[in-house]
């Protein structure tokens, strides 16, 4: 009961995070007069297509004129112009939410759709690749070499990595990538600078997913140096905060093994706020590949919400904050299944 | 604990030392930067190209010639406001300008320019001709100008680039490259079509053209002597001052984008600025997030609940995202950035300080406050406040580098403000003219440094300042 009662407390608090982002947005957007400006680039639109359609049909241009004005009145009013920005809040956020905001200015998908759903969903899976690639990478270097730190506690690596850790928080990734790009692809020219193929790009399956990945090598590795340090400090701490239990010493004092010490009895312990930081950092990044995105020219969601920026093209950037927000969101509430599943404690109601 | 105790424990660790002396050093920049730069730097003078004009584009440091080795020319300007010889001319006035310039070789001068301002004249307007007596004693009249004449109506005295100089670019000017042209074919016996001398005046002025390759230039080194002579009306009017600029390959301290910005100028100003951004919101969001806490601590009840939902439901809120949008539909305004970090920079504060309080209430010293009488708003304040003001205070230098950090990102995807340059914006524009992709490293590295090492300083003195937070620390040492 408590472990249902925790979790939907929690997805109360992030439903919370949506509506307040949701309001956050539609407020914004209707009291700047920002949504008025884009219903009226909509209706404008649409009046020129049916102008050309009219122009067939009524030679005589007052009459054109006339008609044409009587049909943008019935835009407006469906459109609701004619009401003030408040009245439409509601229907602007389940527009939001259905992530039904009309079509993209000049930015046009690989197939050549303008619809920012069809932007929105092309873009999210290289956003995924990237970061999920970074994350695991990071996390099994971070464990594999936090672990042994804890082993060999005040040792000159230990101290470094103390010292890396603190670096890394100081280091922006974007920053990090720019030096990585100046290093290895101009001045070494051992990767490619960005982008997510080469020109041309090549035709068949393997040869083509292995130019990708040849490509994700310079945004990974930038993912995963400017993280490596904190993670590691990280897992090393955790580590030793468990390895100083009594239960610890008493497994060790009944002669077990060091490898099953560390397995059973430190990491299972320490697994939940390891867990914890781990997608803590996940959703985090997120954020941040909007940056290294941009950075690596990388075509997924982060550099589709730059172009949005550049072009100034306000549907996008309206969809793309609430995607980048749900995305979020859903990740906080995976930490939490997560969490509960990970700490006997929280799933036994003793909090 | 009081200050100066603090400054004790932070000063003893290695690496509160290490942060003290960079955000002394960050400190005294700054203050410098405020008493010598003007405020409206970014709008009167970053983003004026006409501040700029007389600087390269795109030039290295002045200093990579220590190891570069390709023979790079420096930049150099003359300039002077008393001619070096005057003489009675007729009615008027004869006064030459002359220049010496040592040309050591290497590469040719990228540009050459001409600037005169402040001119003022009764009768007839000054006619200025320069001239360059070339190391192999030859000589080369490059340009005559006279000043705009007077207009009808106009009453004397005539005043003339009072604001902006008159400004000759030498090398696109199409009467120097006709003169160049001529004296070409004359002392040199190479014709060359005005196309082929495009752009190349400088080029032409500092070196004799090559046997094999018609338009290419070989570095002539020597003493050059520049007159700029100036044929006054009478000799009571005046200018104010000229200019000679030879453009160089590489420039000042820290070189100079492509729009010819003295980067270290702009590098200079964003010392001030990300501290300011720092500090500004960490204190805010500090005060908010303490203020929230304790009153959520200690007054419980309804009070407590709507703080702590709030404050769950707001530090989810992801910030960048959030950030890049209000400030593109609000505006670019570095004072919004400010507000907007500290309004949602406060939740995850406030929920440890709750924690916190919850602990000293119910401790001995509270209690005896209460039976004593304290009223609510005393206890807070007195007894709850200063027990966790030296935490409050490390949490506050924690947060500095995340705000700067954060600055620094939206900076660079183009949302930062134009009227205030920031090292993120150096950056951006760095990035968005393809200055990585042709290594002009002397654009993108500085800035970047100086963000990380701003923030270093404020992680360094987190660190210093663990034994303050956590006095089982101090006892160890």
């Amino acid at each position: 009961m408590s472990l249902v009662w925790t979790l939907a407390i929690r997805g109360l608090t992030l439903l919370g995070v949506l509506v307040v982002v949701l309001v956050l947005l539609v407020v914004a957007l209707g009291a700047t007069g920002f949504s008025d400006k884009m219903l009226k680039a909509i209706v404008g639109e649409e009046v020129r297509g049916i102008r050309t359609g009219l122009a067939q049909s009524i030679r005589d241009p007052d009459q054109l004129e006339a008609t044409l004005a009587a049909r943008r009145k019935d835009l407006e009013r469906f459109y609701g112009l004619e009401r003030p920005w408040y009245s439409r809040l509601s229907g602007m956020v389940l527009r939001v939410v259905t992530l039904d905001l009309g079509e993209a200015r000049t930015l046009r998908s690989f197939e050549g759709s303008n619809k920012v759903t069809d932007l929105v969903l092309e873009r999210l899976p290289y956003t995924l690749l990237l970061i999920t690639t970074a994350t695991a990478i990071t996390s099994v270097l971070g464990l594999w070499i936090g672990v042994k730190l804890a082993t060999r506690v005040g040792s000159l690596t230990d101290r470094l990595s103390s010292y890396l850790s603190a670096v890394s928080y100081a280091v922006p990734a974007w920053w990090a990538g720019i030096l990585l790009i100046l290093l290895l692809a101009f001045r070494l020219r051992l990767l490619p600078a960005g982008g997510l193929y080469s020109t041309p790009p090549p035709e068949e399956g393997l040869a083509r997913f292995l130019d990708l990945l040849w490509h994700a090598v310079l945004p990974i590795a930038t993912l995963v140096l400017v993280s490596i340090g904190a993670w590691t400090y990280t897992v090393r701490t955790m580590v030793l905060n468990t390895a100083q239990e009594f239960f610890v010493t008493v497994a060790r004092a009944k002669g077990l093994p060091e490898g099953r010490v560390m397995g059973r009895y430190i990491l299972r312990v320490a697994a939940p706020p390891i867990v914890t930081n781990l997608v803590l950092g996940l959703a985090g990044s997120l954020g941040g590949a909007i940056l290294t995105e941009t950075v690596f020219n990388w075509p997924g969601m982060g550099r589709l919400y730059y172009d949005a920026i550049v072009t100034a093209d306000e549907s996008l950037v309206v969809a793309l904050t609430f995607m980048f927000t749900l995305l979020y969101v859903a990740s906080r509430f995976l930490l939490e299944v997560l969490y509960v599943t990970l700490d006997p404690r929280i799933r036994y109601g003793q909090t | 604990m009081n200050p100066r105790d603090i400054a004790r424990v932070v000063l003893s660790t290695g690496s509160g030392r290490v942060g003290a002396v960079f955000l002394a050093a960050l400190a005294l920049v700054s203050l410098f930067v405020l008493v010598r730069f003007p405020l409206d730097f970014g709008s009167t003078r970053w983003n004026n190209p006409a501040v700029w004009a007389d600087n390269p584009k795109a030039a290295a440091p002045a200093w990579t010639r220590l190891w570069a080795g390709d023979g790079a020319v420096g930049h150099a300007v003359f300039e002077a406001a008393q001619p070096s010889t005057r003489g009675l001319l007729g009615e008027g006035e004869q006064r030459d300008y002359v220049f010496t310039y040592d040309y050591t070789g290497g590469k040719l001068p990228t540009f050459m320019a001409l600037a005169v301002s402040d001119v003022r004249f009764t009768s007839r307007p000054p006619v200025l001709t320069l001239a360059v007596r070339r190391p192999d004693g030859r000589v080369l009249t490059l340009s005559q100008t006279v000043v705009r004449g007077p207009r009808p109506g106009e009453p004397p005295p005539y005043l003339r680039h009072q604001d902006a100089p008159l400004r000759i670019s030498l090398s696109g000017d199409p009467e120097a490259l006709a003169s160049v042209k001529e004296f070409l074919a004359q002392e040199y016996r190479v014709n060359l079509a005005a196309e082929a001398l495009q752009g190349k005046v400088a080029d032409a002025v500092f070196g004799a053209p090559s046997e094999g390759s018609p338009g290419q230039f070989q570095p002539l080194p020597g003493v050059y002597v520049f007159t700029l002579q100036e044929v006054a009306g009478s000799p009571s009017d005046a200018t104010g001052s000229v200019k000679l600029v030879l453009g160089g390959s590489v420039y000042g301290v820290m070189g100079t984008d492509a729009l010819g910005r003295d980067l270290a100028l702009g590098l200079l100003f964003g010392f001030p600025v990300a501290l300011a951004i720092g500090i500004a919101t960490s204190l805010f969001a500090t005060a908010i997030g303490a203020a929230l806490g304790i009153l959520s601590g200690y007054l419980a009840g309804k009070t407590d609940l709507a703080i702590q939902r709030l404050s769950d439901i707001w530090s989810n809120v992801p910030l960048l995202p959030i950030l890049i949008f209000l400030i593109f539909i609000l505006g670019q305004k570095l004072w919004l950035v400010v507000v907007i970090m500290i309004l949602f920079g406060w939740p995850g504060l406030t929920i440890v300080v709750r924690s916190m309080v919850l602990q000293i209430r119910s401790g001995q010293l509270v209690e005896a406050t209460q039976a004593l009488g304290a009223s609510k708003g005393r206890i807070m304040f007195r007894h709850l406040l200063f027990q966790i003001a030296p935490f409050l205070f490390a949490q506050m230098i924690f947060f500095t580098p995340g705000a700067i950090l954060a600055e620094a990102g939206l900076s660079f995807l183009g949302l930062g403000d134009p009227s205030i340059p920031t090292w993120g914006q150096i950056l951006e524009s760095g990035f968005r003219t393809g200055a990585v992709y042709v290594g002009y490293w002397w654009w993108v590295l500085p800035p970047g440094l100086l963000i990380v090492a701003t923030a270093m300083t404020f992680v360094l003195l987190t660190l210093g300042l663990e034994p303050v937070v956590n006095p089982r620390l101090r006892e160890n040492r």
